[in-house]
């Protein structure tokens, strides 16, 4: 098998990993440092000899990019939405709390998504339905009522 | 002998309460939907219904987990048959047969059959639970604090080799996770240790968080890379939904030798139910008198294949409740459901804890009885809801993942841990790292903290104290034979498939045409 490109950014991210790991390992009591330091030379080695074996790889078979493997069909802007989506939706949630942030986000990601309108509603009344009685009702989860809300009150 | 009789009849009594058998109903119910809809696969339902079973008692919680594992596994199946696509990769092979009965207007019997042979093969799966689980128990009461160290760096060797494609990258994984786990306060001396100055990493990364993460919004992230596609329309099956006394007879045996390799396949750590579905085929194509039906819609190879797959249910939860080793990524998932609830896996589920363990036996075996009545009662209702849009699961699966981690501490800190482990479970299964071995780390890190530090603390700092007895050498045995053996599975694998299918799944030429679409 050829060795990947791709893999270099793994092994680069394992590294760094360690790094930041090890700095901050090296401020602690001796008695406390045992564990993560077991933990990072594991890491390290692991990926030492990952790395030998993409060198074994590329001496071998080649080198290929993997980008076309690692992202094969992925559609950038569609993941992009849905993440930024996400992350937007936690922020709505401390803000403005679980119903209105849901409401917001699932009709917002379901229209993107060119979700029949019909389905779409169904889709949100059953999610709320299911998490108020579910969370709200069966557990006693009290759900994050949002702070611009909480100060309106 | 009496004891562990009386305790058996005790676990029924317990288990037949009403709420048990209504959370066994819906557990079940949950697994069949999440199970057969292609997008969403088993241990990524589990974690995502384990906040549901914070507040249940421990034994009610495990069964609804047990459940919706069973559950997932034979939903799989129904549009495997129905729509060519395993709702899991357990059911890969049922798809061949199966689909086969469909095209031939047979969909109703070989529902019926998956249905039948995942009933039996789940059942009798539990008769080796009942009698090996409190057996390996009672060796891990030899175990002092250099063996458990040596018994996580096992389970981490045997995970971290699963479903990858290198090894290597499997046990970076771990590595990566083990390095996780040493955040937030030192467990002997309670120093700080990487906290990012928040002192809400105190008690370390919030397992169930950084598992809904690495599982189920990984996955939403995973669907939304993809493009929307209509799914097939379901075959909507007119035939009757039964076996003739003749063909019952004809998959007997098929059933017993399937449980018998899925219930192996199930104890041997690193092997899982998508290599035991395949085996299972196999061999019921091997010993058939019917050959000729094979690739035409043979109902013993529905059996095989279903029948193996269930069987792998109770066989994996022996090392995991014993040993505290899952095979794979659902009962590692599971294991952090029993952590979650104050439980550790070994000798005390046997003694201390016999009462909650047996119940929790009997909750499994009446689970089957449930899994034989709703798959069969709701087939077709379940064949629609594996068409539904991934567009629809996106959304709602991300709300479900927040208010999951969300309702754990009711800390909205716990959904930003979720979200960037749902990341990072994105960008590990894009780059072939193992979500499972980080999860299994993380439960493991501390055990093996621990032992380690105990260990080196009774020998006066020396180190020679973690190879001074038999049994650390037989678990750096097992380390390396746990290595090892993702090479062996993978060939096992691969013949499998191939011989199942007549295609090789390493070239590219030779697609086999069954989507799989989870991992």
């Amino acid at each position: 098998m050829k060795m990947r490109k791709t893999d270099i950014g793994v092994v680069a991210f394992m590294y760094l990993v360690c790094a930041y790991f090890y700095s901050q390992t090296i401020t602690f009591k001796a008695d406390s440092q045992t564990y993560p330091k077991f933990t990072i030379v594991l890491l390290f080695g692991l990926t030492t000899l990952y790395l030998l074996q993409m060198v074994a790889a590329a001496k071998k078979h080649g080198v290929e990019s993997g980008v076309d493997k690692v992202f094969a069909d992925v559609q950038p802007v569609q993941l992009l939405v849905c993440l930024v989506g996400a992350i937007a939706y936690v922020v709505l949630m401390y803000f403005f709390g679980f119903y209105i942030s849901t409401v917001i986000f699932m009709a917002a990601i379901l229209l993107y998504l060119k979700v029949p309108y019909l389905h779409s509603a169904i889709a949100i009344v059953a999610i709320l339905a299911l998490v108020y009685f579910a969370f709200g009702k069966f557990l006693g989860v009290r759900l994050p009522v949002g702070t611009v809300i909480k100060a309106l009150r | 002998m009496l004891e562990t009789l009386s305790l058996m009849g005790a676990g029924f009594v317990n288990a037949l309460t009403p709420i048990n058998l209504l959370m066994m109903a819906a557990g079940v119910a949950m697994g069949i939907v999440i199970g057969c809809m292609p997008g969403l696969s088993a241990a990524m339902g589990v974690a995502l219904m384990l906040p549901l079973t914070f507040t249940m008692k421990a034994e009610t919680g495990l069964i609804v987990l047990g459940a919706i594992y069973c559950g997932a596994i034979f939903g799989g199946s129904i549009s495997a048959i129905l729509i060519h696509t395993p709702g899991t990769p357990a059911s890969a092979a049922t798809a061949i047969e199966g689909y086969q009965m469909t095209l031939k207007g047979k969909a109703g019997k070989a529902l019926f059959t998956a249905c039948y042979a995942s009933f039996w093969g789940g059942l009798l799966s539990c008769i080796s639970l009942y009698f090996f689980a409190p057996l390996l128990a009672q060796l891990t009461l030899k175990f002092r604090s250099a063996e458990y160290f040596w018994l996580s760096i096992f389970g981490l060797t045997i995970i971290a080799g699963v479903s990858g494609k290198s090894i290597t990258k499997g046990l970076i994984s771990g590595a990566f996770g083990l390095l996780l786990s040493t955040i937030g306060l030192d467990p002997v001396t309670g120093a700080k240790r990487v906290m990012f100055g928040q002192a809400y990493f105190a008690e370390g990364i919030n397992t169930t968080c950084a598992l809904i993460g690495l599982f189920s919004m990984s996955q939403v992230f995973i669907l939304a890379e993809k493009k929307i596609v209509e799914r097939a329309q379901a075959t909507k099956f007119t035939d009757k939904m039964s076996l003739t006394r003749d063909e019952r007879k004809m998959i007997r045996p098929t059933i017993v030798r399937s449980w018998l390799i899925g219930n192996i396949i199930g104890i041997l750590p690193g092997a899982g139910a998508a290599i035991a579905c395949f085996l299972g085929y196999n061999t019921s194509k091997q010993f058939s008198k019917h050959k000729e039906a094979f690739g035409h819609g043979s109902i013993e190879g529905v059996a095989g294949s279903e029948a193996a797959n269930n069987a792998v249910t109770g066989g994996s939860l022996i090392p995991t409740l014993t040993l505290g080793i899952p095979g794979e990524s659902v009962t590692a998932v599971l294991m952090g459901g029993l952590v979650i609830q104050g439980l550790a896996p070994g000798p005390e589920l046997f003694g201390k804890y016999a009462a909650m363990t047996y119940t929790f036996f009997a909750g499994f075996v009446l689970v089957q009885f449930f899994m034989l009545g709703i798959g069969l009662l709701g087939c077709r209702g379940f064949a629609q809801i594996s068409r539904l849009s991934d567009a629809i699961l996106i959304p709602c699966v991300t709300v479900l993942c927040c208010v999951g981690s969300y309702a754990i501490h009711k800390n909205i800190l716990d959904i930003v841990v979720m979200m960037t482990f749902g990341v990072i479970g994105y960008l590990m299964r894009k780059f072939d790292l193992n979500t499972a071995a980080v999860v299994l780390a993380l439960i493991l890190g501390p055990i093996g903290e621990k032992g380690l530090r105990n260990a080196l603390k009774s020998s006066g700092g020396n180190p020679m104290i973690l190879f001074s007895s038999v049994v650390c050498w037989v678990l750096i045995a097992l380390c390396v034979v746990g290595i090892l053996s993702p090479m062996f599975m993978g060939k096992l694998e691969k013949k499998a498939e191939k011989e199942a299918t007549g295609a090789d799944p390493e070239s590219p030429d030779e697609v086999v045409d069954i989507d799989v679409e989870n991992d």
